[in-house]
C-alpha cells in the first residue's frame, strides 16, 4: 500500500481517528500493521499516538530532544511487535502505553545512572510474551536450547549481537547504541556470525 | 496466602512508571509473586493508558494542529515515519534473512518439525523467562524476575544474619538479598529512611503480625520493629539508610545496622 506523504495530517477523511470507534480502529490498524506491514495503518496510528506520547516524553523527560526520540523509540516498537498485540487481552493503546512507559524508564535510567541496561521488560513483563511462553511446550524448549548452544559456541562479541537481535528483538542500531560500537561493527559482526552458525548446523545436521 | 500488599497509590505509581527504580524492582517481584496484584496492576495500567490517550482525543485528533513550540512538527514526524517503515525492507533486512534462512533450516534439521522464526522467538522467552538461581549457604532460592539482569555481591555475614547486595545504582537506596537463619532475630530498630521487605522464602514475625512467602511490607520512619524468625527466611530488602537500633549495645550493633543497609 502506497503513502501519500504530502496528504498527512490534511486528509479528514482518510483519518481513521477521527471514527467514532477509536479503540476498533486502532486494533484494526495494528492488526494491518502485524499481518502485512501496513503503511497507511501505521501512519494513522502514528497520527493518533505521536503527539500524545511527545506530550508524555517531555513531562518526563524534561527534553524536547528526548521526548522526539521516545516517540521515534515507542513508535519503532510498534511497527516491529504489532504481532505481539493481541485485541482479546486489552485494548490497544493499554499496548502502546506500556511499551512508551518501558521505553521511557529505561531512558530515564540511562540519562540519572548512565546504565545501559534495559530492565523495564523484566520489571513489567508483558501478557503477550508471557502468554505466548506459556503456550511452548518443554520439547520446543529443548530444541530450542540446542540452537542456543550454537550461538553460545560463537565468539562474545558475536553472540552479544546474535542475542540482541535476534532474541532481544534490538535493531541493529539500537544494538550499535547499547555496545558502544559502530553501526559498521554490529553489521559486519552479525555477517560473521550468522555464516558461523550456519556452517555450525549445517556440518552437523547435513545429510 | 498473601496478607500483605503494596497500598494502592504504590501500585498506580507502578503502573504509571513513577516509582523510584529500585522501588519499582521490589514491587514488581511482589507482583510477580501475587495474582491479587497482577490483576490491579493491569486495571491500573488500563486506566493510565485512557489517561494519556483518549481523554481528550477531540482535541487531539489532528494530531498537527497543536500549535505549541513543543509539539511534534510536520517535517520531523514525516522523517520518523519514513526512517520506522524503513525498517523492514532495509534494517531488518539481515535479520529476516537469518530468521527465514539461517535459524529454520538449522531448526529443521534438529527436528522434523517445521518451526516458524516466531515459535522460535517464543521459546527463547521461556529460555529467558527461567529463573536466575541464587544460592545460600542452606540452600538455593529462584529470584525475582524483575532482577534477572542485576548482579548480587557475595553473601557477608554477622551471626545469624547475612546478606548478599545487588549492585544496582539508585541514589541511597540499596537493595539485597536478606537471609536470617532458623531462630534468628533482628534487633528492635527504627530507620531515618524506608525499609521495604519482600518476603521471597520462609516466615518472621515481628511485633506487627507474621509474615510468610509474598508478603510486602513497607516501614517508614515512624515504624520500630524486631523481626524474628522460628524457621529462617530470605528476603529481598531495599532500605535507604543505616537501621537505627532503639536498645542498649547500638554500638555493639553498629556492625550488624550496616550489614543490612
Ligand atoms: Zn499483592
Amino acid at each position: 500500500m502506497q503513502l501519500s506523504i504530502n496528504n498527512f495530517g490534511t486528509d479528514k477523511e482518510n483519518s481513521i481517528a477521527t471514527q467514532p470507534q477509536l479503540a476498533t480502529d486502532l486494533c484494526v490498524c495494528l492488526d494491518l500493521v502485524a499481518q502485512h506491514k501496513d503503511k497507511k495503518a501505521f501512519t494513522e496510528l502514528f497520527h493518533f499516538f505521536a503527539p500524545k506520547i511527545k506530550r508524555f516524553g517531555l513531562s518526563k523527560l524534561n527534553s524536547d530532544a528526548m521526548a522526539n526520540e521516545l516517540v521515534q523509540d515507542t513508535m519503532t516498537l510498534v511497527w516491529k511487535k504489532a504481532h505481539l498485540f493481541h485485541s482479546s487481552k486489552g485494548a490497544a493503546t493499554t499496548w502502546v502505553y506500556t511499551l512508551m512507559r518501558n521505553t521511557c524508564f529505561d531512558t530515564l535510567r540511562k540519562i540519572k545512572h548512565k546504565d545501559e541496561i534495559s530492565l523495564s521488560d523484566d520489571i513489567w513483563p508483558t501478557d503477550a510474551e508471557e502468554a505466548l511462553a506459556d503456550e511452548a511446550d518443554f520439547k520446543d524448549h529443548l530444541l530450542n536450547e540446542k540452537v542456543l548452544s550454537y550461538v553460545d559456541n560463537l565468539p562474545l562479541a558475536q553472540q552479544s549481537i546474535i542475542k540482541g537481535v535476534y532474541y532481544q528483538e534490538l535493531t541493529q542500531e539500537q544494538l550499535a547504541k547499547q555496545l558502544g560500537i559502530p553501526l559498521g561493527t554490529v553489521k559486519s559482526r552479525l555477517r560473521l556470525a550468522l555464516s558461523k552458525l550456519k556452517q555450525q548446523m549445517g556440518d552437523k545436521y547435513h545429510d | 496466602m498473601i496478607n500483605y500488599h503494596p497500598t494502592l497509590a504504590v501500585l498506580t505509581a507502578f503502573a504509571q512508571g513513577d516509582l523510584e527504580d529500585s522501588i519499582s524492582l521490589i514491587v514488581a517481584s511482589h507482583v510477580q509473586m501475587c495474582e491479587h496484584c497482577q490483576q490491579e496492576v493491569a486495571k491500573l495500567t488500563e486506566a493510565a493508558a485512557e489517561q494519556v490517550f483518549e481523554q481528550d482525543n477531540l482535541e487531539d485528533i489532528e494530531p498537527f494542529k497543536e500549535t505549541t513550540s513543543s509539539s511534534l512538527n510536520m517535517a520531523l514526524s514525516i522523517e520518523m515515519l519514513d526512517d520506522i517503515m524503513s525498517l523492514d525492507v532495509d534494517g531488518t533486512a539481515e535479520q529476516s534473512n537469518f530468521k527465514e534462512e539461517t535459524l529454520t533450516e538449522g531448526l529443521k534439521h534438529l527436528n522434523q518439525h517445521n518451526d516458524s522464526y516466531e515459535d522460535a522467538l517464543n521459546q527463547s522467552n521461556i529460555v529467558s523467562q527461567n529463573a536466575r538461581i541464587i544460592s545460600h549457604k542452606d540452600g538455593e532460592l529462584p529470584l525475582p524476575r524483575a532482577l534477572n539482569s542485576l548482579n548480587a555481591a557475595p553473601w557477608q555475614g554477622v551471626g545469624k544474619v547475612s546478606r548478599a547486595r545487588f549492585q544496582f545504582n539508585d541514589d541511597e537506596r540499596r537493595l539485597s538479598l536478606l537471609k536470617i537463619d532458623k531462630g534468628g532475630q533482628i534487633p528492635q530498630h527504627t530507620h531515618t529512611g524506608i525499609e521495604i521487605t519482600l518476603l521471597l522464602e520462609g516466615s518472621f514475625e515481628d511485633d506487627m503480625g507474621r509474615y510468610q512467602k509474598g508478603d510486602f511490607i513497607w516501614l517508614d520512619k515512624d515504624h520500630t520493629h524486631s523481626p524474628i524468625t522460628q524457621e529462617g527466611c530470605v528476603c529481598l530488602t531495599l532500605v535507604s539508610d543505616s537501621l537505627y537500633f532503639t536498645q542498649g549495645f547500638s554500638k555493639l550493633l553498629n556492625p550488624l545496622g550496616k550489614l543490612i543497609y
